[in-house]
């Protein structure tokens, strides 16, 4: 290790960031097409945002999945129990919840953005 | 250093003292405790109590369904019942119970002597009992709240009477109670962990409570947001709610299902966490899977937000959003789905004894799963349209809450009861009461399925003969009675009197974890030592950890002053940082409580003046108590903490736990804030006349003056920060004179911007909400006032001083919210309304 700790490495922020993209994604699909269906009527603004939000959503949580997975470092050691009181532990383990979380952020973008692909109107 | 003897002289000198600092007090004093193990039963048995009161409306309804066109029961008085025995159910059970069991269990699984803040647990345990009371009571006089838990405006805005008025009034007091225990709660988890119990370390529990207690922080104050407005609506006629004036039913729904959702998984998570603590001892060894059990709750906690719409299926929102929401509901399924195969997982790979605890987890499971299959149903939004509101939702309903709180908990008590009383529950007793539960469960609610697909809606008193589904509710009622008569048997074993059997042996189950290094018999100051943690299962993995214990040989095996005190570490990685005194024995928490509760209540009775005398004197204890007793100037700035440590007794700004509070509650304040800005949003986008054509506008000048004197204000608080930490008191004090007449310049422009233009709050939604953003933010400006008034006084009476300056920094940091508050306010009525 280098010999500043990067503050990642013992932060819960960082663990929880990608649960939080997907509820700013979650939040913003949700308002632009609460907007779009009330002012105009048709979600074709809507879903095409979506589209868009969606791979940015992933391509974040997909860069948040690789530093935690890199902070994790399971190749170098093989370790995913990380019950020792030990600097090295704390940090694979913050990085193992992250990266864990990521998966299901992942997981919840895609379900949750889904419908637009097939439904076109607002009724 | 750990391995030296300790004299035994020494050794017994200490334990006296520390006997005497925390010593409960007795014959009627015994009331004014505030020690985590009698608020902890006080609280837990006052929430079984309301249970049972609620199990008995339930019963008396049941009875009324079981044959058709039965007259046992009014139809008025049946709709009091169902509303009153759902909203006791999940207001004065399900999530008290939780922090009820949390307070009383958490400190012993974190090594601590005591919650960091024992005064507010009592404050809220108060708060709890009289609200509970209040709102329970109503059911007498047969006023209560009738129409349905979620109070559905209009019936709910229109209904004649006091019912509604308790219902938002009281259960927004007991709203209040939750959050002040949440915080608490958090706090305790992140600062007070024992140290060396890093993050990775921390049990299962308190994972969970940190989930919950975030939970409740961001899923409660829209139900709070959404009351006031209610309350303002039914007091005031201003008509929020009313189609006629502007107003939106669904707005309630949204405010009141954002709150809804969360609160489900608010009652599931903490049952998890009992069957987490549970689990491993059973198995006999370490969870299989730690990481992925906190992915899963965690994951929860965040996807269980994502998920309210799901109870407005049919109201009619665009089908693009009801996807949004159906998804989302179908994704939380994956993380709730990894806890369970964690804990399967864990049980196969050990070598499970099938204890009593075990038995009702078991239970649990079972149950839990077949609501979870329902759920996954019902989440399916062509399919809740066929079963919307019929008997099919009342089963799915039980299923999860029954599996995933009722079992649980009573697995929990029986697992930990021997640590709370020193005594064992009966193995008889234990496994009749789970049969009779468990058959009677499912008796009772597995036909109602069948009922609910033949067409029987929820919530009606009665119905015909012809319909055909009398054979189904018989046998229901018939499964009702056997629950009760499980559930008795479960009260009986856990009350009857117990003091001819043997105490219990320290670790009964052989656990590995910290409670069980409680003292057999009690002792008051919760742990003898404050260990050093270097494992997951201290018990099971740490050597001669409980002599090391015993003998005082970790932390702070003393209390040379006779002060209650205990260590507060790191939130990452519990490096000790202080040994804070933590608040004794009072009264004043329960004349606070008192007082809160009679501005809540009062105003019922539309007793206004009363209620904002009551509301005076309520805050006049809470300074008083504050000022008595917490961020005290210490005579001696450090102490000596044993195992060659020295550590500060006060602490200031982001390492003491009283800014950690403010800085949470202030988080749940500002989720209550957006939930009145999204409001305005709300009536944006679903009303065609928001603001209506021609309308007064709030004027914008005044407004954006009122803004400027928010940032003035701000600015002079940090200035005062700084200046009294930089040594320059006298400075100071002029700068918190001047953010004191600052904030009341705000609030002077903020109420001149609506009343100079003369908006009418009876007359329209858009005025009325205009309005009640203003009385929002006007009240937390009384507020900062009090607070900057508190520390100037502080600072002329020495209570604040240039290094001890933790009431000032907490002042701050409750600034740089109210700031963001008063401009968001000020931009909302002074220019939003001439851009929409
Ligand atoms: C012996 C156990 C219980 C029985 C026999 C029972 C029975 C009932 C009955 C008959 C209803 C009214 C159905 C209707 O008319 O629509 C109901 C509603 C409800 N119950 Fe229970 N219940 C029991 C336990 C519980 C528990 C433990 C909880 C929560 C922790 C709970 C929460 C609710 C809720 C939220 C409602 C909806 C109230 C409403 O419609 O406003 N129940 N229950
Ligand atoms: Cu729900």
């Amino acid at each position: 290790m280098t010999e500043e700790t990067p503050f990642r490495h013992e932060s819960i922020w960082h663990m929880v960031a990608a649960p939080t993209v997907w509820t700013l994604h979650f939040a913003i699909i949700y308002a632009i097409t609460a907007v779009e269906c009330s002012k105009i009527g048709t979600p074709e603004v809507a879903r095409l945002s979506i589209l868009v939000l969606t791979v940015v959503a992933l391509a974040l949580i997909g860069w948040i999945a690789w530093k935690a997975w890199v902070q994790w470092d399971y190749p170098d050691d093989q370790d995913y129990v990380h019950d020792k009181p030990t600097v090295e532990d704390r940090r694979e383990f913050l990085g193992h919840a992250g990266f864990l979380l990521s998966i299901a952020s992942a997981i919840g973008v895609i379900f949750v953005a889904m419908p637009a692909l097939f439904i076109e109107t607002c009724l | 250093m750990l391995d030296a003897p300790v004299d035994a002289e020494v050794k017994a000198r200490r334990e006296a003292d520390l006997r005497r600092a925390w010593e409960t007090p007795k014959g009627w004093r015994y009331w004014s405790a505030v020690n985590n193990t009698e608020v902890g039963v006080w609280y837990s048995l006052t929430a079984f109590f309301f249970m049972l009161c609620a199990g008995v409306l339930a019963l008396l309804m049941r009875i009324q369904l079981a044959v058709p066109d039965n007259d046992f029961l009014s139809a008025d008085r049946f709709n009091q019942f169902f509303t009153m025995h759902g909203s006791a159910m999940m207001f004065l059970f399900a999530v008290p119970m939780f922090e009820a069991v949390s307070i009383l269990i958490l400190p012993a699984f974190l090594g601590a002597r005591d919650m960091p803040f024992p005064r507010l647990s009592a404050y809220g345990y108060w708060s709890f009992l009289i609200g509970g009371i209040f709102v329970l009571g109503s059911i007498l006089f047969n006023v209560a709240p009738s129409s349905g838990w979620f109070m559905y405006p209009p019936l709910a805005t229109e209904q004649e009477g006091i019912g509604p008025d308790i219902w938002l009034l009281g259960l927004s007091f007991i709203e209040v109670a939750s959050i002040a225990a949440a915080v608490e709660l958090i706090v305790g988890t992140i600062k007070c962990r024992p140290p060396g119990m890093r993050i990775n370390l921390m049990p299962l529990y308190a994972w969970y409570v940190l989930v919950v207690g975030v939970m409740i922080l961001f899923a409660f104050p829209p139900l709070i947001a959404g009351d006031f407005l209610f309350e303002l609506q039914r007091s005031m006629d201003w008509p929020f709610f009313d189609p006629d004036r502007g107003g939106d039913p669904l707005l309630w729904q949204h405010l009141f299902w954002i709150f809804g959702h969360p609160e489900v998984y608010i009652v599931f998570l903490p049952s998890i966490a009992i069957a987490a603590m549970i689990v491993p001892t059973a198995a006999q060894r370490p969870m299989v899977g730690y990481s992925w059990i906190v992915l899963s709750a965690v994951g929860v906690g965040f996807l269980s937000f994502g998920l309210w719409v799901h109870h407005m299926f049919t109201t009619g929102l665009p089908s693009l959003s009801l996807g949004f929401f159906s998804a989302a509901s179908e994704a939380v399924v994956i993380p709730t789905g990894v806890q369970i195969f964690a804990f399967v997982a864990t049980l196969m790979v050990g070598r499970v004894t099938m204890s009593q605890p075990m038995l009702w987890i078991a239970g649990a499971l079972a149950i839990f799963t077949a609501g979870g299959l329902t759920g996954v149903m019902v989440a399916i939004a062509p399919f809740d349209w066929q079963v919307h509101d019929t008997y099919f939702i009342v089963a799915h309903l039980h299923y999860t809450l029954f599996g995933g709180m009722v079992f649980p908990i009573i697995g929990g008590i029986y697992y930990f009861y021997p640590f709370i009383t020193k005594k064992k529950m009966s193995d008889r007793l234990s496994r009749w009461a789970f049969w009779l539960t468990f058959s009677g469960f499912n008796i009772c609610f597995l036909p109602m399925h069948l009922t609910g697909l033949q067409g029987m809606p929820r919530r009606v008193v009665t119905y015909p003969e012809a319909a055909g589904w009398d054979v189904l509710n018989m046998v229901s009622t018939l499964g009702s009675f056997i629950v009760a008569a499980g559930i008795l048997v479960f009260a009986w074993d856990l009350l009857r009197p117990k003091g001819r059997q043997p105490l219990t042996e320290r670790n009964p189950w052989n656990a590995g974890t910290l409670e069980w290094s409680h003292d057999v018999p009690e002792e008051a100051w919760g742990v003898r030592s404050v260990p050093y943690i270097s494992s997951r299962y201290p018990l099971w993995e740490q050597p001669k950890f409980l002599e090391r214990f015993d003998d005082g040989k970790f932390y702070i095996p003393d209390a040379p002053e006779g002060k209650r005190e205990t260590i507060v570490t790191s939130a990452v990685d519990a490096v000790p940082q202080a040994v804070v005194q933590v608040t004794g024995p009072a009264w004043v928490t329960l004349w606070a409580a008192a007082f809160t509760g009679g501005a809540f209540i009062l105003p019922v009775f539309k007793f206004y003046w009363l209620s904002a005398f009551s509301g005076v004197c309520a805050v006049a204890c809470v300074i008083y108590w504050l000022w008595t007793s917490t961020a005290q100037v210490p005579k001696t700035p450090m102490r000596d903490a044993g195992l060659g440590l020295r550590l500060p007794v006060y602490v200031t700004g982001p390492k003491a736990p009283g800014w950690w509070a403010v800085f949470i509650t202030m988080l749940g304040d500002a989720t209550a804030f957006a939930s009145l800005v999204f409001g305005v949003f709300f009536f944006w986008t679903a009303r065609p006349d928001f603001p209506p054509e021609g309308a007064a506008l709030p004027d914008m000048m005044w407004a954006l003056l009122a803004l400027l004197a928010f940032v003035v204000a701000w600015g002079a608080t940090v200035a005062a920060r700084e200046l009294n930490r930089g040594g320059r008191q006298g400075v100071a004090r002029w700068c918190i004179v001047g953010a004191v007449v600052a904030t009341l310049a705000a609030l002077g422009g903020m109420w001149l911007a609506i009343v100079l233009p003369g908006l009418q709050p009876e007359t329209h939604a858009f005025p009325a909400v205009m309005y009640a953003l203003t009385v929002w933010t006007s009240a937390h400006c009384v507020l900062a006032v009090v607070m900057l008034l508190y520390c100037l006084a502080g600072s002329v009476f020495g209570k604040l001083t240039q290094l001890y300056d933790a009431d000032l920094r907490n002042t701050t940091l409750f600034w740089h919210f109210m700031c963001l508050s008063g401009v968001i306010t000020t931009l909302l009525v002074g220019v939003a309304p001439r851009l929409m």
